[in-house]
């Protein structure tokens, strides 16, 4: 291990701006370097987000983690996921928000200070996406709590989270 | 056998399921025989109002004989003017959760069951009320009591161990990381676990009850989003019960795909997992290598389906696409992953402190996991043979070489090292399916449903035995869609490998499990 540390330590590779496997065009790329520039303005290189689980089939829970590997490296853009709604400036909810997680998903809304964006994650918490007229679901987040952007998708790649991500903080910084 | 033939009123078979119905004073003795005297695993075990065929709900439980391809079902029909069964718990401890779940879906109640409380239904789900019944309905106020979760209609008391220095750690539902919500109620000594207390079902969906309202074909959809790491395999396996009810046979064409496909996500799903243990033994450097592999074998199913979870491939009938058009694509991937796979593996194998941390902890002991009828790797791992692939060899498996490998000793090592050596047999099992070609179309028109037709479909995922029932009704529109997802039965061996363990240890024990929430949940 100590070979593979030391390796990292002098190659000579620095931070990859679009790594390989981020499949995107360059106005999108465009973006993303405009998105980096607001996330450092408005709030101050720090973006915490606090993920949701609703009820999801845990695809969407597993591209938000994939975000944090290093191919994607959602950190670099001072971006991260933290453990408390406590300290999170953005709630990322995913699932058609079934009726057992309702309650708790209201009062971790609550527990998150203001101001806080709310972000649905998915088809399902769209409109309750394949899961829409169940018994046991809300038909999506926005009937649950209100709701500031939406990301479709099932599950909405790591590369569409991450554009999505900046359009929404373009929406916030007019 | 002959005992159970001698005993019943009827019997009919399907492929290779025996059904025989038994007499509510003989089905007892009867699954008795076939547990013990047999040696029989309980599969599943489920109910099916059939009431608008002849009046009756029937509660079938599912057995596998060790050896032999062919499932024993033993059927018991119930009157609605009485609505209980014996309970089994007593002889088969597997059916503990399977009879609380009938009892909550279509009111049925297990006499003689030792937990007397719900089991998918939380406190604010109103009592009296069975979703899975036909005439079921529930008003919009229950509903949006239920959703409020502030009254509390039926009491669901934990289970409570007192005594002199015991902490009860509430945990969850929602908890620090990016995972599925679930309950968890700690009692320790000090640090260490003495017992613990899983409170699941906060993801149910309603699914079985939602698959009755989409036709057969439209299905697949939604059993490809019931749990999303088994994506295919989900599909899989209810395609393969349709498949079955209706009477298709697919082309060896489409057999190939989905073999090919569903090996994909065991490995993208196994190192992934060994990555994800990385993380309870805080190893940042072997969980990122296991994050980027994972990565690219997931980049890998996008450009061969168009969905990183392998969705929208698997159609009652076939495939939608041949993906041995792309086998260069695969081989070159796969062999970047092998590479990178192979000195992750070193290096975590290396580590002692890695490896100390995986070593004695969370052990499932081989006699728990028999009784509780755990599946899959964590089965394995305790040193039961179970893999369908060898006992119900369904698509080409009958065809590839391969072993299901065993380990005795139980521990999160043992459930590691199994990953790792099914990982090695996946791809060599790819290998050899790109070897060979296949004939026929990737897709054979679909028929009509029968009436009252019924059929199982099964596929080993990475966690495990998966199966789907599906019962056809007189329109030939979905009467009934069982699906026992292999979490289900894993979930309740978590407390016993937990206990005698600290509490630190807790993340480590479950992301060796690796189960499924929403599968679970349904």
């Amino acid at each position: 291990m100590i070979k593979e540390i030391l390796k990292n330590i002098f190659s000579k590779k620095r931070v990859i701006p679009f790594p390989e496997g981020f499949n995107v065009s360059p106005t999108q790329v465009a973006k993303i370097v405009d998105f980096q520039k607001k996330v450092d303005t408005i709030f101050g290189r720090s973006l915490r987000i606090r993920q949701i689980d609703a009820g999801s089939c845990n695809a969407c829970e597993w591209e938000c983690t994939a975000l944090t590997n290093p191919i994607y490296d959602i950190q670099r853009f001072g971006i991260d996921f933290v453990a408390s709604p406590r300290h999170a400036d953005m709630l990322l909810v995913t699932g058609p928000v079934s009726r057992q997680m309702e309650f708790a998903l209201k009062r971790t809304t609550i527990a998150t200070p203001e101001p806080r964006l709310v972000v649905a994650c998915g088809d399902c918490a769209k409109d309750g996406g394949i899961y829409k007229g169940s018994y046991a679901v809300a038909n999506g987040v926005g009937n649950v709590i209100p709701v500031d952007a939406v990301i479709p998708g099932c599950p909405p790649t790591p590369t569409a989270i991450i554009l999505a991500l900046s359009e929404i903080i373009d929406k916030v910084a007019r | 056998m002959e005992k159970i033939r001698k005993k019943s009123v009827k019997t009919w078979e399907h492929l290779n399921e025996s059904y025989f119905e038994v007499r509510t004073d003989d089905f007892k003795d009867a699954c008795r025989h076939l547990y013990e005297d047999l040696h029989a695993i309980l599969r599943v075990m489920f109910a099916c109002d059939e009431r608008e065929k002849d009046g009756l709900f029937r509660i079938y439980t599912v057995f596998d004989l060790p050896g032999i391809d062919r499932f024993i079902i033993v059927v018991l029909p119930i009157q609605e003017s009485d609505p209980s069964f014996p309970s089994l718990t007593q002889t088969i401890p597997a059916a503990h959760w399977y009879e609380r779940e009938i009892s909550d879906m279509f009111g049925l109640s297990a006499q003689g069951h030792p937990d007397k409380r719900r089991l998918v239904f939380h406190e604010a789900f109103p009592a009296d009320s069975h979703p899975l019944r036909k005439d079921w309905s529930m008003s919009e106020t229950d509903k949006q009591e239920w959703g409020d979760g502030s009254t509390i209609k039926v009491p669901h008391p934990f289970m409570e161990v007192s005594g002199e220095g015991i902490v009860e750690i509430p945990v969850g539902p929602v908890h620090a990381g990016i995972i599925e919500p679930g309950h968890f109620r700690f009692s320790a000594i000090g640090e260490t676990i003495f017992f613990l207390e899983p409170r699941l079902f906060y993801t149910h969906k309603g699914t079985e009850k939602h698959f009755e309202t989409l036709g057969f074909p439209e299905g697949v959809k939604l059993a490809e989003r019931v749990s999303g790491t088994s994506s295919f395999a989900h599909g899989a396996a209810y395609c393969m019960a349709v498949e079955r009810m209706l009477g298709l046979a697919i082309t060896e064409k489409a057999s190939a795909v989905r073999t090919l496909v569903l090996e994909l996500e065991r490995i993208y799903n196994h190192i992934g997992d060994i990555g994800n243990m990385c993380a309870g033994t805080a190893l940042n450097l072997g969980y990122m290598k296991g994050a980027v592999i994972k990565e690219q074998l997931m980049q890998l199913n996008e450009i061969l389906t168009g969905s990183r979870y392998l969705r929208g491939l698997n159609v009652v009938g076939g495939v939608t696409k041949d993906v041995f058009d792309q086998a260069d694509d695969i081989l070159k991937t796969l062999d970047g992953a092998t590479r990178e796979y192979k000195a992750l593996m070193e290096l975590l194998l290396g580590s002692v402190s890695h490896v100390e941390r995986l070593e004695n902890t969370g052990k499932l002991s081989k006699d728990i996991a028999r009784k509780l009828g755990v599946t899959g790797v964590a089965a394995r791992a305790s040193g039961l043979t179970d893999d369908l692939r060898k006992s119900h060899p369904h698509l080409l498996y009958d065809r590839l070489i391969f072993e299901a490998h065993t380990h005795e000793k139980g521990d999160v090592l043992a459930r590691m090292l199994i990953r790792a050596e099914e990982t090695e047999c996946s791809l060599s099992m790819i290998q050899a399916l790109l070897e060979s070609g296949y004939k026929g179309d990737l897709i054979v028109p679909l028929r009509a449903a029968p009436p009252f037709a019924s059929a199982m479909g099964y596929v080993e995922t990475p966690r495990g035995s998966l199966i789907y029932w599906v019962m056809s009704d007189k329109e030939g529109k979905p009467l009934r869609v069982k699906l026992r997802s292999p979490s289900y039965c894993n979930w309740p061996a978590v407390p016993f490998a937990v206990h005698g363990n600290i509490v630190p240890d807790f993340p480590l024990c479950n992301k060796s499990f690796n189960l499924s929430y929403s599968g679970t949940d349904m």
